[in-house]
């Protein structure tokens, strides 16, 4: 394995920002120890703009990388770069408070759900239109459905982020519901989502690697924990849910390893990079479910805010 | 790309997933009887070779080719690539002389699945039952469910990368790995198939669609046929024969064997075989001859002895006769959208819907085809001998190249006495008898290919393409000639291979079909193998290889 120093660079650098983006979400994103003395304010839900970010960066890698290879045949595939790249810049600004202006900030969120439903729609009219329609074959080799999907969530959780920060209450609601709850829903969907995806192209793998099983034994079991917490009676912690949701990052994370491992076993392997990094196990792909895992992490610490707001009015 | 000195010897042999690697190998002394003794290191051989060391007897190869690294000795280049193919002296003969060379041959480790299409298909289950439940060709000695075992051993060793659900057949178990994605050339004939109402699938290949082991996956470059030089596909020379070597078999290549020697008891003692510039001889308990269809009865007819002067196993006379060969007319057109059918492997669709319908035919028998991908050189080939195309004609037509697709089928074509290989007077270089292969078409073999011809026009034009036309010239597998069967007046050899007449004497490669069907049949090759080799080593429990 020997990758050239330009591509090397640009990659660490790419990596560095995502990850500097991230573990300033994520640490964000802890249980609020004393959610009596720290408000809950503007400008603060910097755990879901991580995972906003997180998602945004993987689908504009993922996408740049599979619409390179599907040579931009429709203008509307440049679409999701942009869009994306615009919810990743967006949830950036707001992590570290750059000077970008709320409504601009929405908008791009707004293009990211617009344009990941368009492609949805495009998507699976491409899996429809190749003989035999829907199929296994056309399943492994049309345009993946979820791709679309994940650019879109990411949008949702960055105008969550938004309205979040909209909301000076310490029990901030969405659709008039407690948002901690909501956003805990939502994160277990798109949980499950990801996890259909993963278990498609894995399949289509064969599983020829036993490590391609844990993204289908580890993720919907922290879908279903978010789930719980989503519907139970509210608590103010959630320590099984919250360690698990880690080791759904960390998974998410391992799967880049892993895949760059399985772009090495390709002809050529790392030498041939230009050619296996696009025909190989995609690397941006597997920490989508870091970036779901902390959208988790923020919901359990809305939730347990609720939880502590509650002790103070006396419920 | 020519060893052509032996590279396995002293105890290691080439490892095919490296560039100058070796991988240890037993070394067995001439004169101390081997338990099995096999000629010819390909589909059939190299398979029951693995097998049998895997069950714990001793085994050596001889092997007429070298033994390849492909990943050093396999060039992307058409012309360069021709030493795969058995190109010694042969005369053709009949009505219809088949075309030897690469199209049906193969010379090295790994025999024809070197350099082969890596289409990995079952026959109807009734086909072995021909006679019986078709009315026509004649009975196996086995069935198909002796033999479904098998075949699921042989795909899961061979890791076939199939369609998750396979429309023809009995219920089986899924293929182990996916589907690739078909090519546009492929896409023709779906979109064909779907337009007339009949059944397509993506081919199942032994090329692997994900990582195995060593194995990267398929690359789509195309080169299948003429040596896969990143060792995704799996042939016996990177699946059983590394296997065999790893459990305690030997392989000699560049050993040709001459002649299989009988002691005054009838029974097998051992072969003469020429390596190294000399003539040697290795003692075996048992022999079995895996030469293929031609090379095969050459042998035994070559062995006559004053015990057998008609030739070895040949007390029915049937050795040599019933050759079969899947013809494969074509059907060609050109499309307006860029096709580029040299993009992966050769066949990616197949339609195996006259395999298993039995309506609507004029003929007895059945034919699978499939989308085609030839490389430029062959494709030029072909238009120059079967259009006559040369010059200007042949460079206008040879424009359009990114614009072809067509079809091929695999014709089943009747075993008829007449069709057989026997020994001329002329000798080769090392001084044996070459064969002489005589063929015709029946009656019943033109009609299917009128068939096929007409199914495959009307399907290119369903699917958008014009100016078609068709040839008929083409040839692949060679089969028959040794047949299986229950009776020993009317076949060579029993369901397990063994020679009615000589006890210690095993054919085990395509030879034995006594029909061949409409699919290509390695994969049945490979899954008679596994069989013949699991019975041996029941008979060895029992005490009843007779002369071991
Ligand atoms: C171009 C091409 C494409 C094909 N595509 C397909 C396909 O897609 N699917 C499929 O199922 N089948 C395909 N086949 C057919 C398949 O490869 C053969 O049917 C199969 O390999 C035959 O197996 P075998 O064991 O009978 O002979 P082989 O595999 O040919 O092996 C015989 C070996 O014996 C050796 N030998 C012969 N005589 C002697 C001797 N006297 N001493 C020492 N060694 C000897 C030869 O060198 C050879 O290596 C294809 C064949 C060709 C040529
Ligand atoms: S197309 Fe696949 S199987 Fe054929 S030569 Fe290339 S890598 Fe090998």
């Amino acid at each position: 394995m020997r990758t050239k120093p330009l591509p090397a660079l640009a990659g660490g650098v790419v990596l560095g920002a995502v990850v500097g983006v991230v573990m300033r979400a994520v640490t964000e994103a802890q249980p609020s120890e004393k959610p009596a003395t720290r408000s809950y304010h503007a400008d603060k839900p910097t755990g879901l703009s991580g995972a906003a970010a997180l998602l945004a960066a993987s689908v504009l890698a993922d996408s740049a990388l599979e619409h390179y290879r599907g040579s931009f045949e429709n203008p509307a595939m440049v679409a999701p770069l942009i869009s994306s790249a615009l919810t990743l810049g967006s949830s950036a600004g707001r992590i570290f408070s750059l000077s970008r202006t709320r409504p601009s900030r929405q908008k791009a969120f707004v293009l990211s759900i617009a344009v990941g439903a368009a492609g949805l729609g495009f998507h699976i009219y491409n899996v429809f239109k190749r003989p035999g329609g829907l199929s296994w074959l056309n399943l492994f080799y049309g345009a993946p459905v979820g791709a679309p999907a994940a650019l879109s969530i990411s949008g949702w959780l960055g105008l969550a982020a938004e309205r979040l920060a909209a909301q000076a209450a310490p029990a901030p609601r969405f659709f008039g519901l407690p948002a901690g709850r909501v956003l805990a829903a939502f994160t277990s969907l798109a949980l499950i989502g990801d996890v259909a995806e993963v278990a498609l192209f894995h399949f289509r793998g064969a599983f020829q690697n036993p490590f391609m099983y844990a993204p289908l034994a580890l993720p919907p079991i922290a879908a279903g924990l978010l789930a719980k917490a989503a519907v139970a009676p509210i608590a103010k912690t959630h320590l099984l849910t919250r360690a698990w949701l880690w080791t759904t990052f960390l998974l998410g994370m391992a799967g880049t390893g892993f895949h760059a491992y399985g772009v090495s076993r390709a002809m050529g392997g790392w030498r041939n990079w230009s050619q296996n990094l696009i025909d190989g196990p995609p690397l941006p792909a597997p920490p989508s479910f870091s970036a779901l895992s902390v959208a988790g992490l923020a919901a359990l610490s809305l939730i347990e805010r609720e939880a502590h707001a509650g002790d103070r009015q006396g419920r | 790309m020519s060893p052509e000195t032996p590279r396995a010897k002293d105890g290691r042999a080439p490892d095919v997933f490296s560039r100058g690697g070796w991988t240890p190998m037993r070394d067995y002394a001439l004169s101390e009887p081997v338990d099995f003794l096999i000629v010819g290191a390909g589909a059939g051989g190299a398979t029951l070779g693995c097998r049998l060391a895997e069950n714990g007897f001793s085994v050596v190869i001889l092997e007429a080719g070298p033994f390849w690294r492909p990943l050093e000795d396999f060039a992307s280049d058409e012309l360069a690539q021709q030493t795969l193919f058995w190109t010694d002296d042969r005369l053709i003969a009949g009505d219809d002389p088949i075309a030897l060379g690469g199209n049906n041959s193969g010379r090295g480790v790994g025999g024809s699945t070197v350099h082969y299409s890596m289409i990995a298909l079952r026959f109807r289950p009734e086909w072995f039952k021909c006679r019986s439940q078709l009315g026509y060709g004649f009975d196996w000695p086995i069935t198909y469910d002796d033999l479904a075992p098998y075949y699921e051993e042989a795909e899961e060793a061979l890791k076939v990368a199939g369609p998750v659900n396979y429309p023809w057949g009995p219920p089986r178990r899924r293929y182990p790995y996916r589907p690739h994605e078909v090519n546009a050339a492929g896409l023709v004939l779906a979109r064909g198939a779907e337009k007339l109402g009949v059944g397509w699938a993506a081919t199942p290949l032994t090329t692997v669609s994900a990582p195995r082991g060593k194995s990267p996956p398929c690359v789509y470059r195309g080169f299948c046929n003429y040596g896969c030089s990143t060792n995704a596909k799996q042939s016996a020379l990177t699946v059983w024969i590394p296997r065999a070597l790893r459990a305690g078999a030997q392989v000699r290549d560049l050993a040709m064997a001459g002649r299989i020697d009988i002691d005054p008891r009838g029974r097998a003692t051992g072969v003469e075989y020429f390596r190294e510039g000399a003539w040697r001889f290795q003692h075996a308990r048992n022999v079995v001859v895996a030469g293929y269809a031609i090379e095969t009865p050459r042998l035994l007819l070559n062995s006559a002895c004053p015990l057998f002067p008609k030739g070895l196993a040949n007390s029915s006379g049937l050795v040599g006769t019933h050759l079969t060969t899947h013809a494969g007319p074509g059907a060609w057109a050109t499309f307006d959208e860029a096709i580029r059918w040299y993009k992966g492997p050769p066949n990616m669709a197949v339609t195996e819907h006259w395999n298993y319908t039995d309506q609507g035919k004029d003929f007895v028998g059945g034919y699978a085809f499939m989308s085609q991908g030839p490389l430029p050189m062959a494709w030029a080939q072909t238009l120059a001998t079967t259009r006559g195309l040369w010059g200007a004609a042949l460079r206008d037509e040879m424009r359009k190249y990114n614009h072809m697709a067509g079809f091929v089928p695999v014709g089943e074509t009747e075993p008829r006495a007449q069709n057989c290989v026997t020994l001329a007077d002329d000798v080769d270089q090392y001084g044996l008898r070459i064969p002489k292969v005589i063929f015709s078409y029946s009656e019943n073999d033109k009609r299917l290919q009128r068939h096929a011809v007409a199914f495959m026009s009307e399907m290119l034009a369903a699917a958008g393409g014009y100016d078609i036309w068709t040839n008929f010239k083409d040839t692949s597998h060679l089969l028959g000639t040794c047949r299986m069967g229950d009776d020993p007046t009317t076949s060579v050899v029993d369901a397990d291979g063994r020679s009615w007449d000589i006890p210690n004497l095993w054919i085990c490669d395509g030879s034995l079909f006594p029909t061949c069907g409409g699919v290509n049949p390695s994969l049945t090759i490979q899954a008679l193998a596994c069989r013949i080799a699991d019975r041996i080593s029941r008979l060895a429990a029992t005490g009843s290889l007779a002369s071991a």
